[in-house]
């Protein structure tokens, strides 16, 4: 059972039709093992956004199959699907998407509240997730009351609070400041090594992509390239510079030289 | 790319925005139009129920236009708000400010001209029917469609110019000054979350206090509160959506067990802040409800007085004359031909009301004879009454009465003509309108009567001879005896003083029943008018708040949530936004009518509770119609992809 990869894409392919038939991903095989925290990266129009939607199941493919877990989304039934989702994944966003008119402390117990958990065990996990993210004082805010750093935060809280299996970011540290963003990521390097939840992050940014275990190059919807890493942060993010370069397009990552 | 086709296409595409109000604005000015139809139709003229028609028009004309302006005025803020991003980033590119005010002013003027057409247009085209409801309404033989220019001139010039008027204030609710700000501007409420515990238990007071002043009114107050409770209740309301609501809000999510439960900490504090957001929106809907039930209500009120007009004048034609009235023979005469050439079916019963008075109470009292009072009945069809020598029985001048006289039992002595007799009883039948015939008659047996009238010179002891005429048609005998009533009218201050009374319940009745249903129908088009400018205030600011709405759905269709969830999320967002106003509208009418029955008692003694009931549950499912077809649209929009 472990060494069952915990997703699994096989040939995957999804096509857009519309006035111009567009091909987002293209015969795409991907293998996510049990506790990785792989990195996905790839210029604008690559398909990162595709894939994500379809690891989130919110999306099918065109062709091939994707089994996360062992079970394949296509076969559920649609509310089987959202209770899936639902228990199975946490989501972290670029814009954070924290919902603006629950506190801190509301937005972190929703996922909860929806699968009607007992009210002393809601308590006592937000107050454990608070502490290890460092967000007790700030439990009464408001998302609009927040810092980038506290709300991407809370955002992870959110995303972790259900146990959940995978993690799946979206660019999270696409609108903080370096010094949240090394937090946010250091975060979730802990997370990932503390209780072995399998993340997988699209990024743009090669320094959030040199905290991952592995980064996945996609190019016009296929596989381009991967890297693991190796003992120093530097060098990989070396590598991951070297391999964007070669992949070409517009990436955000290659004007910068910020190293922490 | 002109100026002029930048502002149309800009009408053009934010057309689904526009949809609700231009709905609304379209009917209001459809409704304008058949009212117009009807002031100026050729065929009305100088008859006292045409003038009601007219000054019934008139008023709701003048109410519509004003209650359209105001209207137009706050929806045309809440657009341009709405929309003031998209202003800052015009402004950004460089356009005057005098640019952006003629922009404003010409898209106005195209909504406003194209409803000011479509309203128009439909209006003609259903004035047809419109006036054949009238018609029948009204009882006029004919109300044929007709084509003059004037009721277009008063509509074109009415609407036209209250869109100029708002065109032209209209740019001013935009401040131009802060680009910026413009563009920056967040339409999602940031001081969505405070509120204060004051004016919120000053909310709470104020409705209290008017529920229990109205369900507590009593005939002698009613008046005063008349004027005192509708402010009172308007600032309660007021108060109760800006604060009270917020504060009871509040409290419920301090009980975690209550609040972390389900949806119910999305939809609670969802709920808390489209409640401050729209606050005013439900404050407005709220009294433009209430008072749109309360005006059909009171109107229903009217109509139900009309119905109920039958049983308490069940005679067809009345005619009382005094002793020494010249113009008896006369008039009867000229009745009876009346009645004969217009080949109605009637029983004519002469009475001849004697007076006495009762040693038992030394009052004078009046009476009857049994043989004309049975002579009546037989014609209504009520069965015989017998009564033996010396006994008599009441009859009760009212049927409210006759409940209370029933069981009594009196010894008494006329003493004019020392007749004995033994009043037992009431007569069960109202024949006679109330108090025709005095407020203590009784009716004797014939031959006690008969002992009575032979007791002094004949005519002496009459008090009046009354002429009841049993006419089944009642209702067409409108035209009948117009001219005995046109001679008293030419006196002035004489109709006291003449020696006869003639009534015609049917021309009564025919008179009220039309003027209240015309009020009515009037009424009934002026309320459907504020129901729909109510629902597209609501369904604007669904729209408005879509685009965020639609992000939120989409995080939490991410996190799992099934359809089913998906809905009662949605309904327990909507459902208050739509019945909650409208809820307190409901509660606040009830009261009020509480205390419209306290006058309706007074007046006359009319129950209301089922014309009310019927006019609720008729707004409560068009609301529910409502609601569910914004529920559909809104359900396809948020669920469109982002």
């Amino acid at each position: 059972m472990d060494t069952q990869p915990i997703v699994k894409l096989n040939e995957v392919t999804r096509i857009y039709e519309g006035k111009v038939m567009h091909r987002a991903l293209n015969h795409l095989d991907l293998e996510v093992e049990q506790g990785e925290f792989v990195a996905i990266m790839g210029p604008s129009g690559s398909g990162k956004t595709t894939l994500l939607n379809l690891l989130s199941t919110i999306d099918v493919p065109t062709y091939g199959r994707i089994l996360i877990d062992g079970v394949e989304p296509e076969a559920l039934h649609h509310n089987e699907l959202a209770l899936f989702r639902r228990r199975k994944f946490g989501f972290v966003f670029q814009d954070i998407n924290l919902l603006h008119m629950l506190t801190v402390e509301e937005n972190l117990v929703l996922p909860l509240t929806l699968d009607n958990h007992p009210l002393e065990e809601m308590e006592r996990r937000v107050n454990e997730l608070a502490e290890r993210l460092d967000l007790t004082e700030i439990l009464d805010r408001r998302p609009d009351e927040l810092s980038g750093g506290q709300a991407q935060r809370t955002a992870i809280g959110r995303a972790l609070i259900h146990k959940p299996k995978i993690i799946l970011a979206d660019e999270p540290t696409g609108n903080l400041d370096s010094k949240s963003a090394k937090d946010v990521l250091e975060l979730l390097n802990q997370i990932n090594e503390t209780e072995r939840t399998t993340i997988i992050m699209v990024t743009h940014d090669p320094i959030a992509a040199s905290y991952c275990d592995r980064v996945v190059f996609i190019k016009d919807g296929a596989f381009f390239n991967e890297i693991y890493k190796d003992e120093r942060r530097q060098t990989f993010f070396q590598r991951i510079l070297n391999v964007l370069s070669l992949l070409g397009g517009h990436t955000h990552g290659l004007s910068s030289v910020r190293l922490p | 790319m002109d100026f002029r086709q930048f502002a149309f296409r800009n009408v053009v595409r934010n057309r689904r925005i526009y949809a609700a109000f231009f709905m609304a604005s379209v009917f209001s000015v459809m409704v304008f139009f058949l009212y117009s139809m009807l002031l100026f139709h050729p065929s009305i003229e100088d008859r006292f129920v045409q003038e009601i028609a007219i000054t019934g028009m008139g008023a709701a004309e003048l109410v519509l236009y004003v209650f359209t302006l105001f209207f137009l005025f706050y929806s045309m803020r809440a657009f341009l708000q709405a929309r003031s991003k998209e202003f800052g980033i015009l402004l950004h590119l460089g356009m005057e400010k005098r640019q952006l005010q003629k922009l404003i002013f010409i898209e106005t003027m195209i909504i406003g001209i194209a409803s000011i057409a479509a309203g128009t247009v439909l209006g003609y085209t259903f004035s047809k029917f419109f006036l054949m409801i009238v018609k029948e309404i009204v009882l006029l033989p004919a109300l044929p469609l007709y084509f003059s220019w004037e009721p277009f001139a008063l509509t074109v010039g009415a609407f036209l110019s209250l869109f100029i008027i708002i065109s032209l204030i209209a740019p001013v609710f935009i401040r131009t000054e802060q680009v910026l700000e413009l563009i920056q501007k967040d339409t999602s409420g940031r001081e969505a979350f405070g509120y204060s515990k004051h004016r919120g238990y000053l909310g709470l007071l104020f409705l209290g206090l008017s529920y229990i002043l109205a369900a507590a009114t009593s005939n002698s107050v009613v008046i005063g509160l008349i004027f005192l409770l509708p402010p009172l209740a308007t600032m309660g309301t007021y108060y109760f959506f800006t604060d009270s609501l917020s504060l009871l809000l509040h409290k419920v999510r301090a009980r975690r067990k209550l609040y972390w439960h389900h949806f119910w900490l999305l939809s609670i504090s969802e709920g808390v802040v489209r409640l401050k957001e729209n606050a005013r929106m439900f404050f407005v809907v709220t009294i433009v409800s209430t008072v749109a039930f309360m005006s059909v209500g009171a109107l229903a009120s009217l109509t139900s007085f009309a119905s109920q007009y039958r049983e308490m004048h069940p005679l067809g034609l009345m005619y009382k004359s005094e002793p020494g009235n010249a113009h008896e023979r006369q008039h009867i005469t000229q009745l009876v031909n009346e009645l004969n050439r217009g080949d109605f079916d009637y029983a004519l019963v002469r009475f001849q009301v004697l007076t006495q008075h009762s040693s038992f109470t030394d009052q004078p009292v009046n009476v009857l004879k049994l043989s004309n009072i049975n002579m009546l009945a037989d014609s209504f069809q009520f069965p015989e009454i017998y009564l033996e020598k010396g006994q008599a029985i009441f009859l009760p001048p009212t049927a409210s009465s006759y409940e209370q006289l029933q069981s009594r039992v009196v010894e008494t002595t006329l003493k004019e003509s020392n007749v004995a007799v033994e009043i037992d009883g009431a007569y069960p039948y109202q024949l006679f309108s109330s108090y025709s015939m005095g407020s203590n008659a009784i009716i004797l047996s014939d031959a006690d009567y008969n002992k009575v009238m032979a007791s002094a010179p004949y005519g002496e002891l009459t008090a009046f001879s009354y002429y009841a005429f049993n006419i089944p048609k009642w209702q067409e005998t409108k035209e009948i005896g117009l001219l005995i009533q046109y001679n008293e009218s030419i006196i002035p201050g004489a109709s006291n003083q003449l020696p006869y009374t003639f009534e015609n319940p049917g021309l009564n009745y025919s008179v009220i029943r039309t003027t209240f249903s015309l009020l009515l129908f009037i009424g009934l088009l002026l309320a459907a008018v504020f129901f729909l400018a109510a629902g597209s205030f609501i369904y604007f600011r669904l729209y408005t708040s879509l685009e965020r709405d639609r992000k939120q759905f989409d995080v939490l269709r991410r996190m799992g949530i099934t359809d089913r969830e998906f809905k009662k999320i949605v309904n327990q967002q909507l459902i208050p936004q739509f019945f909650f106003p409208w809820g307190v509208a409901f509660v606040h009418s009830s009261f009020a009518f509480l205390s419209l029955q306290v006058i309706w008692d007074a007046l006359a003694e009319i129950s209301i509770v089922k014309e009310l009931a019927m006019v609720l549950a008729g707004f409560t499912l068009m609301q529910i119609l409502y609601f569910y077809l914004i529920r559909w649209r809104y359900l396809a929009h948020t669920k469109a992809p982002v």
